[in-house]
């Protein structure tokens, strides 16, 4: 697949769509003069876990961030669900999506954040409530039952009327995914959702992504958690220095690296 | 932070020392008491102050119609002066450089030239544009009318105080959607929601808590400016108290009387604000819904 583009834009194959939720082919991305990403060839297959790990400023975040259009890329193609993310393609030209039609990409597609990013001034049933109100225009009763399920399904529904400021860092992340499932996303992205918590408080909110995992979801999930990786993860991603260094099943990946600088990170992370 | 552990065995015996004086806090507000004392007697016996005067004029109705329009005219000032300085703090945030360069320009005239000088350039409107009118720019009009008649005095006080004021709540709304950490944002786009709703629901609600408190002076200090439109002329509080001592020549008890306006204005003001601040604050700290920070200054850490 790496053959099929230059520079100039050629008509490219549309992805088979056949179980294929993210492709990503030759992605580059630089900020200013420094180039963050150099060329990701990606696939992540429907209810897929794929587990991306690396060193930082290995471009993992970063290219987590092109997948919902939170970064534009500079150079290759993306898709998400068979969609190309950000541009619209027609005869041989790119065009550039409107505010809106990137908006309604990101609907498919739920996003959760190392530090939260609730919204501090709505407790946290208005804040799963929120989006499927203002952006599907769902009818608020409807909107109030699927999100108090969804609190359910996090373990936090008697926290449904608390205030972000009022929840520990784990509870205000279960909730930033509950807040993320009330879309009712395609594909969830995960980045470090753990890393800004306090130790004994990561394990509940592994406890929901696992569950997530179990009932099917598509899910890319950049993390240090080796534990969650192998036991959760469908496949392992280790990336350094803006490329894909190494990618196969956890196991393969975490017992038998075939990079040096796969190994040098394992023995410093492990 | 544990309070109920006198159940617990073995407790230490409770603290009773005895306090630090303060003779100079003592001596400090004794100093204050025989102010106090100085300024009641005098409010009570001056002459000066001609209380039977004030009370014959302060619910005249030469008054209170000026006291009307300094209400409407504040009110009039910063409603108008929030929509346009949020439209201008949008600008300078916008990614278009001649946006941003427009709206820096209307700040640095309004807010380098003083207000009084504006509102007496208001005044004389009619000489710097005879004529306003809608038609094609630098080509034929549709539809012209005299400026003179168009602006009176109370539209062209309106516009004045607006437009100057907008300058500063510019400023302030700008700091205000600053001041909402980026991650906001990024959630709200992650969710599917639009700029705008971003802006709506999610930006400018947290952005209240800080555009409020300075928004609270500027509404105060609006309410005192009013007092400038004189320049144009138009007849507010100040306007019509001075239009009574030009005839009585009791000046003071006018201007008083005046004051006693304004501290009544402005002390409703600040209740309303500090209510407006309450609701913003939502979600703000650990514990309540609203949060009332109270420091006072004490030197050590004792106190009676």
């Amino acid at each position: 697949m790496s053959n099929s583009l230059s520079k100039e834009p050629a008509p490219t194959p549309a992805p088979e769509s056949g179980g294929l939720m993210v492709k990503a082919e030759r992605v580059h991305k630089s900020f200013g003069r420094l180039e963050v990403l150099k060329g990701i060839d990606l696939e992540v297959r429907q209810g897929e876990v794929m587990c991306v790990v690396g060193p930082s400023g290995s471009g993992k975040s970063t290219f987590l961030r092109c997948i919902n259009h939170l970064e534009k890329i500079n150079a290759g193609r993306l898709w998400v669900n068979g969609h190309l993310v950000g541009y619209r393609q027609q005869g041989g030209k790119l065009y550039e999506l409107r505010d809106r039609e990137v908006a309604a990409q990101r609907r498919e597609i739920g996003m959760v954040f190392q530090r939260f990013n609730l919204f501090p001034h709505k407790t946290a049933l208005e804040n799963v409530m929120g989006a499927p109100i203002w952006v599907k225009g769902l009818p608020r009763d409807q909107v109030r039952e699927q999100a108090i399920t969804l609190l359910e399904r996090v373990g936090l529904s008697e926290k449904a009327q608390a205030y972000p400021s009022q929840l520990s860092g784990g509870q205000q992340q279960r909730v930033a995914i509950a807040r993320a499932l009330a879309m009712e996303p395609a594909l969830m992205l995960f980045d470090e959702p753990t890393s800004a918590l306090d130790p004994e408080l990561v394990g509940e909110v592994l406890e929901v992504m696992k569950q997530l995992a179990l009932d099917g979801m598509t899910m890319v999930v950049v993390t240090h958690e080796m534990g969650f990786a192998r036991e959760v993860g469908d496949s392992l991603v280790f990336m350094d220095d803006g490329v894909v260094v190494e990618e196969g099943t956890p196991r393969e990946v975490l017992a038998n690296p075939q990079h040096q600088r796969t190994r040098d990170f394992l023995s410093k992370v492990l | 932070m544990t309070v109920d552990s006198d159940v617990e065995k073995g407790r230490p015996e409770a603290i009773r020392a005895v306090p630090v004086r303060h003779p100079g806090r003592w001596a400090a507000a004794a100093v204050v008491l025989v102010l106090v004392a100085m300024f009641v007697h005098f409010l009570l016996t001056s002459d000066a102050l001609d209380w039977p005067e004030q009370r014959k004029f302060i619910f005249s109705i030469a008054v209170l119609k000026g006291v009307r329009n300094t209400i409407l005219l504040t009110l009039t000032a910063m409603i108008g002066g929030v929509l346009l300085g949020t439209v201008l703090a949008l600008m300078r945030l916008s990614p278009n450089p001649l946006l941003r360069g427009a709206s820096w320009f209307y700040l640095w005239f309004f807010r380098g030239t003083p207000l009084y000088t504006q509102l007496l350039i208001w005044g004389a409107i009619g000489s710097l544009f005879p004529t306003v009118g809608i038609g094609i720019p630098f080509g034929p009009e549709f539809h012209t009318w005299q400026t003179q008649a168009l602006v009176t005095a109370m539209i062209a006080a309106g516009l004045g105080l607006i437009l100057n004021e907008a300058a500063y709540m510019a400023e302030i709304i700008r700091a205000g959607i600053l001041s909402v950490d980026e991650g906001q944002q990024e959630a709200a786009s992650a969710l599917g929601m639009s700029r705008m709703q971003t802006m709506g629901r999610i930006v400018l609600p947290q952005a209240m808590r800080v555009i409020i408190p300075p928004t609270g002076n500027e509404a105060l200090s609006m309410m005192k400016n009013t007092s400038l439109v004189a320049a144009i002329p138009f007849s507010e509080l100040t306007f019509t108290a001075q239009t009574i001592y030009a005839s009585t020549y009791k000046i003071i008890p006018m201007l008083v009387m005046a004051c006693l306006w304004y501290l009544l204005l402005s002390s409703l003001m600040m209740v309303g604000q500090h209510y407006l601040e309450r609701h913003f604050s939502r979600g703000v700290g650990r514990g309540t819904t609203s949060r009332e920070p109270r420091v006072r200054f004490r030197g050590g850490g004792g106190g009676q």
